[in-house]
């Protein structure tokens, strides 16, 4: 869950990430560039605007300069003209035809002074051309004598109008012919040439131009005829001329800016008259505005190619990065078979072949930890179950351990119970002996007996020859045999007694020596001897029996026959010579008897060491025994505990086969 | 972005105090090892006084000086700047014989600064810190000739003047006239131009002139000439013609030796010296600036534009003739 939430924070993240990239770079790089954009247009209007301006002014400036310089020269040509005219009726003296001819030649000789000169003397006397219509009233007060009194050099006057109402100008100066008569020279010059200068001349587009007296502030010329003659006043009600106005009162001539026009000042060179130029600033500026406008819509169309070539390359640029991103993404959701197309040898390109072999070795890895995995998660299954078998196998050992003790603790009892029986059975042996010497003893008195027997056979046939005479004593004696017979069956079953309590304890010696395995063997061997003997003695005994049985009967017969056939005399002589053949070897058998029972004594003695043996043997056994038990205890007590282990082996084996099974769910969430 | 803005402070902060610095030794500079080449046009009495005091100035601030007369041709001029070129001098202080070759000139002083002096051209070939003017406003003389001229009338409405004036265009013609008018006209008294015309300097043509004028029969309360030559000239007509100096005030400029004599005889009233030594003292610190490549900023009576260097004018009546003599 937590993962998933984090799994889709990162989703959320990478999103915006990869929204914002471009958005973010060209949210960086268009302000600045718009910025720089509008600075450079700003700058660049203003050092144009500012060049335009300049330019206008110099332009301005030029045009007034080449329009005065104009004036100036025309001015000056005629004036050259006039003074050359001067200097000539000065230097030559000449008389009032000469002067009245010179002064008839000038006369319409330039269309700019069509009057020509003239001259005026302090009494009012003017001498013109002769075809001059014009007329001079009260010459003495007028500006141009006035004028011309105060100078020897011809120089342009105030302007006025003519007594035929053109506006003109005159040049005068004294005219000093060394005469004390003083006489004025004059010429008059139309303005009309001097307004086509003014009006003409321009040379600037939508520039204007008048000329003005500085004297007396008379306009001399202007495109608005009307003005012409007018004075300028500082409350005129054209803004522009009242503006001029106060400037020539101030006497500043510098360019300015009047009543939104551009105006330029020249002084006429020669004259006292001021040349103004001006222009709208509005046309001066509207080649700036025009410029700013234009360099506006180029910022635009610049702005917008900008934005979309700013928009495409980030677009270029951020597109792997986008498909990066993608793959990015991809394999953050544990994919990792997409396969990364990388073009380019930029840092992007190589941050995609870097994430190809990335990808690569992941995939690798991972394929890897999934075989391991794998591996981890059955092997896990393998030593859980192991482990569980352990557990088993331990408890099982455990369960075999404490069973192994009570064994290990019965097998003490019996060999203690051996060693008891071993003992009770060297007692017996001992008995056995015993009752063999008593045995031995009856055999002696039997072997005697027998021995006697035999002397009394020996009697017999002896007292054969007094057989009619010892008939009684043959009968008695006959009783005496019978008595010795039973005796002898009595001392046989004894001995068949003793000899079936032997074979018993030997069997039960068997049974004994069986049950101490390996250590019981010889034991066992010598049971076994011990009971073949005693059945032997049985036999033996069962033998004499019998023998007994038959001696008694034979006796019986003898008795009888003696009596029936004591006639039968030398039947009975053989018959006795038989009988003491037989108890020759009833005396043997009793011999051999004997020695069996001796050698009987001798095995008894032997299965008393052998019984001892075996009681030592079994104390020993005894003590070993609790030995084991002692050592199968502390068997039995690591048996819990390697059960115990087990079984936090088997939980620990678990616990790995559930976190194998895990890794294995999660690895596979990886596509590779 | 920071680098920049400390750049800037720092280049800033050293131009302030480069700046202080500058200002601080305006009055001391040295001129160690600096060669000028000076060149009059003529040499007459002024420019020769105005010569010697740059010579001593040089000489005082170390530095090394070279005196040509061009005596009145632009050739020789022009190949005097040449050889200032070619010989590895500093700057060129420079009259110029006519203010309308100016081009001329700075084209053949190739990258050398140039001071001109005494001849002042036209404002438009002037430039800050490279090719520069010292002299005296010209206005400044016709102002002072128009205050004394409106002190001594200031009882009398009406004022007759005659004006004789230098030659016609020249600069201190200009100057020194329109000022004078200027200054006439705006005071308003009635003021009658009796008469005004070039005497182009000359004592003897003022002289004549004056004697045309007295033939015209009018009224001269004063007569205003753009130098002191033209005032003698009127003073001789005045003395030829009987007219005594209590009735006609006659001032002149330049208070040359001859103008302060006319000064102290009671002749003429009133002149405006030009201050020849302090020009050439001028000059050659101008020069001294421009030769080392730095800026006049600071130098005494500089322009506001950076062009000219105007060493005032002084007053001379009979109260301080004699300081002038």
């Amino acid at each position: 869950m937590k993962k998933r939430k984090e799994k889709n924070m990162g989703q959320q993240k990478k999103d915006t990430a990869g929204r914002s990239m471009k958005t973010k770079m060209i949210g960086i790089v268009m302000p600045i560039i718009a910025i720089l954009v509008v600075a450079m247009i700003i700058l660049a209007y203003t050092i144009s605007s500012s060049i335009i301006k300049k330019n206008a002014r110099d332009l301005l400036d030029s045009s007034i300069s080449y329009q005065s310089a104009s004036i100036a020269s025309w001015l000056d040509e005629n004036l050259s003209a006039f003074s050359m005219a001067k200097q000539q009726i000065e230097k030559t003296q000449m008389s009032e035809e000469e002067l009245q001819k010179t002064l008839d030649a000038y006369y319409n000789y330039n269309s700019n002074y069509p009057e020509g000169l003239y001259v005026a003397d302090m009494d009012g006397n003017v001498v013109k051309a002769a075809d001059s219509e014009k007329t001079y009233d009260n010459v003495t007060e007028a500006s141009w004598f006035k004028e011309g009194l105060s100078r020897v050099n011809m120089r342009y006057g105030t302007a006025y109008e003519s007594e035929d109402g053109e506006s003109v100008v005159s040049a005068s100066a004294i005219l000093d012919d060394g005469t004390d008569n003083i006489r004025v020279i004059s010429s008059d010059v139309s303005l009309a040439k001097i307004t086509i200068i003014v009006n003409s001349f321009v040379q600037m587009d939508d520039a204007a131009a008048f000329l003005v007296d500085s004297r007396d502030g008379t306009i001399l010329a202007h495109r608005d005829s009307s003005l012409v003659s007018t004075t300028l006043n500082t409350s005129d009600s054209d803004e522009l001329l009242a503006a001029v106005a106060q400037k020539m009162e101030e006497r500043d001539y510098e360019d300015c800016e009047l009543a939104d026009n551009l105006v330029g000042f020249d002084t006429v060179d020669g004259t006292e008259w001021v040349l103004v130029s001006y222009i709208p600033e509005s046309i001066v500026y509207a080649n700036a505005n025009q410029l700013g406008l234009q360099m506006g819509v180029i910022a635009v169309v610049a702005l917008i190619i900008l934005l979309i070539a700013i928009e495409r390359a980030v677009h270029m640029i951020v597109k792997p990065v986008r498909s990066l991103t993608q793959t990015i993404t991809t394999m953050a959701d544990g994919d990792f078979t997409i396969d990364i197309q990388t073009k380019g040898r930029d840092e992007i390109g190589k941050m995609g072949r870097s994430l190809q072999n990335f990808t690569v070795s992941i995939r690798g890895m991972l394929s890897e930890i999934r075989n391991i995995s794998d591996q981890v998660s059955s092997q896990s299954g393998t030593t859980s179950d192991l482990s569980g078998n352990m557990y088993n196998a331990a408890q099982i050992q455990a369960d075999s351990m404490r069973e192994l003790n009570s064994t290990v603790d019965q097998l003490s009892e019996s060999i203690t119970e051996i060693a008891d029986n071993a003992t009770s059975l060297a007692m017996v042996v001992a008995d056995t002996k015993t009752t063999s010497m008593k045995l031995e003893d009856c055999m002696e008195q039997t072997v005697s007996a027998s021995e006697k027997g035999k002397n009394d056979m020996n009697k017999v046939s002896s007292a054969m020859d007094n057989i009619s005479s010892s008939i009684q004593k043959l009968d008695q004696a006959i009783g005496k045999v019978g008595t010795a017979s039973e005796e002898i069956t009595n001392i046989a079953s004894v001995i068949g007694e003793i000899a079936e309590q032997t074979n018993l304890l030997s069997l039960n010696a068997s049974i004994e020596a069986a049950r101490a395995g390996d250590a019981g063997k010889g034991f066992a061997v010598v049971a076994s001897e011990i009971g073949k003997l005693a059945n032997t003695c049985t036999e033996s005994v069962e033998s004499i029996v019998a023998l007994i049985g038959e001696i008694t009967g034979l006796v019986k017969e003898t008795v009888e026959q003696a009596s029936v056939s004591i006639k039968n005399i030398d039947e009975s002589s053989g018959m006795i010579e038989t009988a003491l053949n037989t108890f020759d070897e009833i005396f043997d058998d009793i011999h051999t008897t004997g020695d069996l029972i001796n050698e009987m004594m001798n095995k008894m003695d032997q299965v008393d060491d052998v019984a001892s043996n075996v009681a030592a043997i079994s104390e020993e056994q005894a003590a070993s025994t609790e030995e084991i038990h002692a050592t199968s205890e502390n068997m039995v007590v690591q048996a819990s505990n390697i059960a115990t282990g087990s079984q936090s082996v088997l939980e620990d084996a678990q616990q790995l086969s559930e976190d194998a099974t895990t890794l294995t769910e999660q690895i596979a969430q990886f596509k590779i | 972005m920071k680098k920049i803005i400390c750049f800037m402070a720092v280049l800033v902060f050293g131009l302030c105090v480069m700046a202080g610095c500058g200002q601080s030794n305006a009055e001391e500079e040295s001129a160690d090892g600096v060669k000028m080449y000076m060149i009059v046009s003529t040499a007459d009495t002024f420019r020769q006084n105005l010569m010697d005091a740059a010579e001593a100035k040089a000489e005082a601030m170390g530095a090394e000086i070279t005196i040509k007369d061009a005596e009145g041709s632009l050739e020789n001029q022009i190949a005097y700047i040449e050889e200032a070129v070619d010989q590895g001098y500093d700057v060129v202080l420079c009259n110029p014989v006519d203010v309308d070759t100016t081009l001329q000139l700075k084209l053949a002083a190739g990258d050398l600064p140039i001071v001109f002096w005494n001849s002042c051209p036209d404002e438009q070939y002037l430039e800050e810190d490279k090719y520069v003017f010292v002299g005296s406003n010209e206005s400044d003389a016709g102002q002072f000739q128009a205050e004394y001229i409106l002190d001594k009338f200031a009882d009398q409405d009406t004022i007759n003047v005659a004006i004789f004036e230098g030659q016609k265009l020249h600069s201190a013609t200009l100057g020194r006239t329109n000022s004078l008018k200027a200054a006439l006209d705006d005071s308003g008294k009635e003021i009658n131009y009796v008469f005004d015309d070039y005497a182009d300097w000359d004592t003897d043509i003022a002289k004549s002139q004056f004697e045309l004028l007295l033939k015209t029969g009018q009224s001269v309360d004063v007569v205003a000439c753009n130098n002191d030559s033209m005032a003698l000239g009127v003073i001789q007509a005045c003395e030829e013609n009987g007219i005594s100096f209590d009735d006609i005030v006659i001032v002149g400029v330049d208070a040359t030796e001859e103008g302060c004599a006319a000064i102290v005889d009671g002749k003429m009233q009133f002149t405006a010296f030009q201050p020849a030594v302090g020009q050439g003292e001028y000059a050659v610190m101008a020069a001294a600036r421009l030769a080392k490549g730095k800026s006049l900023e600071g130098l005494d009576y500089l322009d506001d534009n950076g062009k000219y260097v105007w060493v005032p004018f002084e007053r001379v009546d009979s109260s301080n003739v004699a300081d002038y003599q």
